[in-house]
């Protein structure tokens, strides 16, 4: 028992996850069978996660394969989060689609499930970490598509939407930020040391903080364009935290090149 | 009315220049003198001045009806330059332009935005409606953890130590320089696992530490004392083939007010989500 049953499991709780999510987007209300059967889905995910577990005898946290899949079973809970909280009818569909890429890298490259992490992070902090992050960057990029549409169309009709996104984003960017901080506390003996992915970190955490203590001065008035600009700023900055800081010559002095 | 709320943005943006004029200098002083002499400031100085700069901020604040600068740090316009400033420091350490987080200018971006937090918060915490406890935790837990950064860096060190199998207490600064620690470090055992090709997946050392015995790993740091903690960094060979540890050693007597303040952030950023935007909210 173990990965050779995963590729039916998974199957299994992505028809469930699909099922509550395509529920969800049909429903104008606020809808408890499609937060039920979501529920079921990642009680499913976790009953993996706790079979992997009892087999391999160890947390399963070591491989890469691991970590995929906690990051599977993270971002169904979140979207599940913030559905019941702010009844997004898509979101949850959002993150049935974004675990369904881990599950697929999980099932299309075996390989990875005996590929040990190195010891940096093997850590109890980096599954949260990640998995908080990758969701807050699908919150944050949904409200980028909508700015650049309100910037286009000069139209109103989405700035709610926008500001809810903004706010729950923004909340999961802080938490993936301060629990790498107190990481890398355990691992480096700092919490924070303006290494360039760190420094890319606080550009893009400041950008969406001066958008949101713009909005009540702007929103209503002829200056809107420039809260929109500046949530396309912030998705900028956080593309150079994501990965464009690799590319910079700055990486090669990076703690966080692996 | 109307003036007035015209006169105030006027002067808000007098202050916005003051605080670019300032920055512009501090450039200057980065060219001509090096980056901030941290060293200089360590306890008890540092206490000192920070007790004295709140003091200071306390009392414009109090008078704030008569003093246009205070009136400033209260405006919008200083949290906007707060928050502009933060993410320019970012932009700019990210790119490596200016590669040091002790430059004059990142020093004084940080001293401006410390003392708007304090401002802030003095209003803020008496004045909050429906958002004073997402409003405390986050303001006052930036203040925390920024601010032990700030004013604990001078009261922050971090030496190298390579460990072998005999009791020393030779260790290095991150510059080099020789130092004694109070205290001797002995390699007891070193065990490592190697994926086939050869990289390290995981390595442990079994170090004596002032005659008590701890397992050392990564991410797994032992606490010698309440400021100080012990890493292993690395491992490497000695010329006669046998494995030692690299351990590093951080002593960060602030540490605890950065992790109060992390963890009321994180309290913050968790209303930040369940209570979202409140546009009816006033701080």
């Amino acid at each position: 028992m173990g990965w050779n049953i995963f590729p039916l499991w998974a199957g299994i709780v992505m028809l469930i996850a699909a099922t509550a999510s395509i529920w969800a987007v049909m429903k104008k209300e606020r809808s408890t069978v499609a937060i039920a059967t979501m529920t079921v889905a990642i009680l499913a995910m976790g009953g993996f996660i706790i079979l992997l577990w009892a087999t391999l005898e160890r947390p399963p946290l070591r491989t890469m394969g691991e970590t995929r899949l906690w990051y599977s079973f993270f971002i169904l809970v979140s979207g599940l989060f913030t559905y019941s909280r702010w009844h997004y009818r898509w979101i949850m569909l959002f993150a049935t689609v974004l675990a369904g890429v881990f599950i697929i890298i999980n099932i299309a490259k075996p390989e990875i499930h005996d590929q040990t992490l190195m010891p940096a992070l093997q850590s109890l902090w980096f599954v949260p970490h990640v998995s908080v992050y990758m969701f807050s960057y699908s919150l944050l990029g949904c409200a980028t598509l909508l700015s650049v549409v309100a910037l286009v169309r000069k139209s109103t009709d989405m700035d709610l939407a926008i500001e809810r996104l903004l706010y729950a984003g923004l909340a999961f960017l802080s938490v993936g930020m301060l629990t790498g901080a107190l990481w890398a506390k355990d691992a480096w003996g700092a919490y924070w040391s303006w290494d360039p992915k760190e420094s890319w970190a606080a550009a893009t955490w400041g950008l969406y903080l001066i958008a949101i203590h713009l909005a009540p001065s702007v929103m209503n008035t002829s200056r809107r364009w420039i809260y929109h600009t500046i949530i396309l700023l912030g998705f900028v900055a956080l593309q150079m935290c994501w990965y464009g800081v690799n590319y910079l010559p700055s990486a090669a002095t990076s703690v966080h090149s692996y | 009315m109307k003036t007035l709320t015209k006169n105030n943005r006027f002067q808000h943006l007098g202050g916005v220049c003051m605080v670019g004029v300032v920055i512009a200098l501090s450039f200057l002083v980065e060219v001509c003198f090096g980056s901030f002499p941290v060293g200089l400031f360590r306890f008890p100085l540092n206490v000192l001045v920070l007790a004295l700069w709140m003091m200071l901020m306390a009392m414009m604040y109090r008078g704030r009806a008569h003093n246009a600068c205070a009136r400033f740090m209260l405006s919008r316009e200083a949290t906007w330059l707060s928050l502009a400033l933060i993410a320019a420091i970012g932009i700019t350490l990210g790119l490596q332009l200016k590669p040091s987080s002790t430059a004059w200018p990142t020093v004084c971006s940080l001293l401006f935005v410390l003392s708007h937090l304090q401002f802030v918060i003095l209003r803020g915490w008496r004045n909050g409606k429906g958002l004073r406890w997402r409003f405390c935790l986050a303001h006052i837990g930036l203040f925390l953890a920024l601010g032990a950064g700030f004013w604990g860096a001078p009261d922050r060190e971090q030496l190298r130590a390579p460990v072998q199998r005999y009791p020393s207490n030779e260790a290095y600064t991150m510059e080099g320089e020789e130092r004694r620690l109070p205290y001797t470090l002995e390699l007891k055992d070193f065990s490592i696992e190697e994926a086939e090709n050869g990289t390290p997946t995981h390595y442990e050392a079994q170090i004596m530490v002032d005659g008590t015995m701890v397992t050392l790993r990564v991410n797994h740091p032992y606490a010698r004392t309440i400021s100080e903690k012990i890493y292993l960094v690395s491992f490497s060979t000695s010329p006669s083939g046998e494995r030692y540890a690299i351990l590093e050693i951080v002593s960060e007597p602030w540490q605890w007010v950065s992790a109060a303040g992390i963890i009321m952030l994180l309290a913050g950023a968790m209303l930040l989500f369940i209570q979202g935007p409140l546009s009816n909210s006033e701080l």
